[in-house]
């Protein structure tokens, strides 16, 4: 088991020397307000320093010293995923907050901007509006606007064009790396002096992936280049319900499948089930029988088309077109998929990026978690039905919400655990929901992408092994001394599990 | 709901999203008439100083939580971050969790100091003053020459309104008290002030010394009891009276109260009150927040605490809410000639003068800070004037613009708001209302 040293008053120092005294606190208070408990993951530690590093060359200075005292580190963009933007064991170490490195260059010529990790979505889309008016940064969809387009990059999201282009780490063109040594470089055709990031697989071998999905466990973003996308501005949202899971997960296979013409004009494709609705408010200040919603014209289930094309006629085409695939599917199905009639200002909410919408799942009790995986889509019904029914017996709300990647080829389904966390054992009580569920869709195939260290990624990497065993190798070479994030990939394997490790008889 | 205690659940709801940094976090299309004022913008004076984490309201949120959780040690370090807030309310209106944030940070200074931690030096020397009988204010006046301003006749116990002064207008500015004296006359209101008045509370009971809070506010109650309404000046008293002494009392106000703008408001909406003459002049406005912002808020919550359908109510009580927000401006579209040019952030999203919660006192850089910046953003109207309603708000400007024009005398250098004239609503009326 690796051992880590606290953080000393002489780190402190060479941290201050690094950064400068005004951008180096160990204040308690100051520690404090970092935290977060809930959103993306539930465990947290109290990091003991934290710095607010200007540039690539603080952040390697800062790592080269975290290596020689053996010090873990924790990279923070904007901390939207809580938790899971924090320190997962003790001690918590170096937290790197990086919101100062916020610069944004965009070149619409190659289509693709520059951003550091402080870039917030909010931000972004401000600067699109008023300089790139034909262009749009793909920002996460429903993330609050203080989240940021590298932090979600890196946690390979869900952006407002993800049912087009895949998840967010599709995007990626190239990145500029900090490595646990410190060393310093770039990928794609970036790394060439002087060459543009235009072509992402670039010189040899594209490392990318070990940096997208490990969330600064393997090394620090500093920059990356990042895709923007056409915005047109003839847009609108329709909607249509059904009596299950099915009949709104089929359709809308059916819209994506063919991947041209209305498939790329449907740039989110996104749904979900009535408690979506009622567990946005206190559950003693709302009726909690479906009976009300259906009143107000909201469907048991039902998916959202965002539409963006060129015209109204291609507008009105694309809404056709869908319209008929509905009218086709009711018939073969046998089933009714009424469209759900949106009042204008539905319309404009919905299509308001970046958004708050799912920030208000707290007021249901208080405290609420999101749990993501991915699934073929067209699995994406079993896994609903499995969780819902789990999430009840559990004493959850069940409420799901469901989005398509790449044209319906992946589903990212997304129960939203709402609970109150000053409720005592709560936290014990979801981690026994989190280890049974995801036990039971391990063994379906399905993937937790945000995992929680302590029990999707030993769960995870348990069933995987060599796949692990590789992880740990690369991990050996670029962190040595595993001073990154320590904990997040369950690398070092003991730190966040009893369950024996993968690497039993590796000599480990 | 007093304690941070009583505000567990409340603070709970936190996630952390850190939308309550930005001014219109829930409008990033938001068309603005420039490129710097578009979209969402950052909006918390102290985080926008500060830069850390804790100085927003967000950061401050997860203190409270450690703080309930008895995670973290009460100390002059933990009251200096959780003092330096105006308390302006700017990140409530963006929580679309309903955290009452700055009931939750008043609470969490009065934990700390009623932890043993002495209140930062200027706010204990406020406090001290307040609590000496002899004074009871905090500019360290006699309480005998509380009213020396005033010509008519006091403590009359035929009149039906009171006139509350507070302290700024019976000590320091004392033309805005008698220009409301005028005001109130001109509007046949028939009224008094009260020679045992004493300080609101206001600037202790956010700096978290609750004890001689409670005492101010218990007299000022006793006083006041038998009279039908309060009219005020001051946003600070009033919002204290409105939202806080309730809330402190345990029970609701005996009297009804009106801010001075509001009863002119009253009037011109009735149709009761036409005012002739002009005041041509280009002007931009400037919501305080206590007496705009925050009673706002608390006429949102107070819809939605009688209701047990937020999903519908909460419409209605938005509604509310801007309702209240419209008030200065239909009065200043009542006068006739004013050039009304709004800032990009107004009403709920207002950006702070910068003067609020005790900090002006203790925290005068960050104070100066804020009103440069909302100087600018001012200037950014065209404006000539900028109009308010609040005696720190105009004193933070007007101790901003003197900044400002030092600063280009020493540069050499345009500042924008250098050259505006800032001035007090209730004088203005004073000077049309015939
Ligand atoms: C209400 C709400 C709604 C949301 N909706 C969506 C949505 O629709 N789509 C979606 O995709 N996401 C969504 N999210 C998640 C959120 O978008 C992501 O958590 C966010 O985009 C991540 O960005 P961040 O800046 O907050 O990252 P952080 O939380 O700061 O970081 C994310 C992870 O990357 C690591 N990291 C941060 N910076 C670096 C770096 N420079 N180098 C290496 N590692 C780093 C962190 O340690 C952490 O593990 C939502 C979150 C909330 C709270
Ligand atoms: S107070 Fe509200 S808006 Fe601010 S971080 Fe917490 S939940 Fe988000
Ligand atoms: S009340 Fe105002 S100053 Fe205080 S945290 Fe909120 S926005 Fe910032």
């Amino acid at each position: 088991m690796t051992r880590y040293n606290h953080v000393t008053d002489d780190v402190v120092k060479k941290l201050v020397s690094i950064c400068g005294e005004q951008y180096v606190t160990t204040s308690e208070p100051l520690r404090h307000s970092y935290m977060a408990r809930g959103i993306m993951g539930l465990e947290a530690v109290l990091p003991e320093v934290i710095v607010r590093p200007a540039d690539v060359e603080e952040v390697s200075q800062i790592l080269v010293i975290a290596n020689e005292h053996l010090i873990p580190v924790t990279p923070a963009a904007g901390g939207l995923s809580g938790g899971f933007a924090l320190p997962a064991i003790e001690p918590g170490g170096i937290y790197m907050d990086m919101t100062r490195m916020n610069r944004l260059t965009v070149d619409t010529e190659n289509r693709v901007m520059i951003v550091e990790p402080g870039v917030k979505s909010g931000d972004a889309w401000r600067i699109f509006k008023v300089k790139y008016p034909e262009w749009a940064p793909p920002i996460p969809d429903g993330a609050p606007p203080a989240a940021t387009i590298l932090g979600d990059a890196i946690e390979r999201g869900f952006s407002l064009v993800t049912g087009v282009y895949g998840p967010q780490a599709d995007m990626i063109m190239g990145l500029e790396v900090v490595l646990p040594t410190g060393d310093i470089f770039r990928t794609g055709s970036w790394a060439l002096d002087g060459a543009k990031p235009f072509y992402r697989w670039g010189l040899g071998p594209n490392p990318d992936g070990l940096f997208l999905g490990s969330q600064g466990s393997m090394g620090i973003i500093t920059k990356a280049a990042i895709k923007i996308v056409p915005h047109p501005h003839h847009k609108t949202v329709v909607a249509y319900g059904g009596q299950n899971w099915d009949d709104i997960i089929k359709p809308a296979w059916e819209i994506s499948k063919h991947e041209l013409g209305v498939a790329e004009n449907t740039v989110m494709v996104q749904g979900g089930n009535w408690p979506l609705v009622m567990t946005r408010w206190p559950k003693s200040n709302v009726p909690t029988d479906y009976e009300f919603y259906k009143k107000l014209g909201i469907s048991e289930y039902w998916m959202n088309y965002e539409i963006w094309a060129w015209s109204d006629e291609e507008l009105e085409y694309v809404k056709k077109k869908i319209d008929e695939t509905y009218k086709w599917y009711e018939e073969e199905a046998g089933t009714k998929c009424p469209q759900w009639k949106l009042h204008p200002k539905q319309v404009a909410s919905r299509l308001k990026k970046p958004n708050k919408i799912a920030i208000p799942y707290s007021l249901w009790q208080a405290g609420f978690l999101f749990i993501t995986w991915y699934t073929p889509w067209l699995e994406s019904p079993a896994m609903m039905e499995e969780y819902c029914a789990k999430m009840e017996e559990y004493g959850f709300p069940p409420t799901m919400w469901v989005a398509s990647i790449d044209h319906a080829r992946q589903a990212i389904v997304m129960p939203i655990l709402c609970f109150d966390s000053t409720e005592p054992g709560i936290y014990d009580k979801i981690r026994e929901f989190n280890t049974e569920t995801t036990r039971s869709f391990l063994k379906k195939g399905w993937l937790n992408y945000r995992p929680d260290p302590f029990v999707h990624a030993p769960e995870t990497f348990s069933r995987a092994p060599n796949f692990y065993r590789m992880l740990v190798k690369f991990r050996k070479v670029l962190d040595p001394n595993l001073i990154l994030h320590p904990g997040r990939l369950a690398i070092p394997w003991e730190a966040v599990t009893d369950m024996p490790s993968p690497l039993q008889g590796d000599g480990e | 709901m007093t304690s941070l205690e009583d505000l567990r659940r409340i603070n709970a709801r936190c996630i952390h999203c850190r939308a309550c940094q930005y001014a219109y976090s829930g409008e990033p299309d938001r068309q603005g008439e420039t490129e710097e004022y578009t979209g969402m913008l950052q909006g918390c004076p102290a985080g926008i100083y500060y830069g850390w984490e804790g100085y927003y309201n967000s950061g401050k949120q997860w203190i409270a939580r450690a703080w309930l959780n008895g995670e973290i040690e009460p100390s002059q370090e933990l009251l200096k971050v959780v003092e330096a807030c105006t308390t302006c309310g700017m990140c409530e209106t963006q929580c679309p969790n309903y955290i009452n944030t700055v009931e939750v940070t008043e609470a969490l200074r009065a934990a700390v100091i009623e932890a043993g931690v002495e209140p930062l030096p200027r706010h204990k020397i406020i406090g001290d003053r307040v609590h000496d009988e002899e004074l009871r204010n905090p500019y360290n006046e006699p309480r005998n020459q509380r009213t020396a301003w005033y010509d008519g006749e006091v403590d009359r116990k035929d009149a039906k309104v009171a006139y509350f002064v507070g302290c700024t207008g019976s000590y320091r500015q004392q033309d805005i008290a008698k220009h409301t004296a005028s005001i109130l006359k001109k509007l046949g209101i028939d009224f008094t002030v009260m020679t045992q008045e004493v300080c609101c509370g206001s600037p202790i009971l956010r700096t978290g010394q609750r004890d001689k809070f409670r005492e101010v506010m218990e007299e000022n109650l006793e006083l006041f009891k038998d009279f039908d309404l309060l009219v005020f000046s001051c946003a600070g008293c009033y919002k204290t009276f409105r939202n806080d002494y309730p809330r402190f009392s345990g029970k609701p106000l005996p009297f009804k109260v009106r801010h001075t703008v509001e009863l002119v408001y009253d009037l011109i909406k009735e149709g009761k009150l036409e005012i002739k003459k002009e005041y041509p002049k280009k002007v931009t406005w400037h919501d305080p927040c206590h007496s705009i912002r925050h009673v706002g808020l608390a006429i949102e919550k107070e819809i939605l605490a009688q209701s047990d359908n937020w999903l519908i109510d909460s419409r209605k009580a938005e509604k509310a809410k801007e309702e209240h927000f419209e008030i200065p401006r239909v009065v200043l579209r009542a006068i006739p000639g004013l050039d009304l040019h709004e800032m990009y952030r107004i009403k709920g999203d207002s950006f702070c003068c910068g003067a609020g919660g005790g900090v002006k006192t203790q925290f005068p850089d960050m104070a100066l800070a804020a009103a440069k910046e909302r100087l600018r953003e001012a200037a950014s109207t065209g404006a000539e004037v900028l109009m308010t309603s609040c005696p720190f708000c105009v004193t933070n400007f007007t101790d901003g613009v003197k900044a400002l024009r030092e600063e280009q005398e020493a540069t050499g250098e345009k500042k924008p708001g250098a050259d505006l004239e800032v001035v007090e609503l209730l004088q203005v009326l004073d000077e049309l209302i015939e």
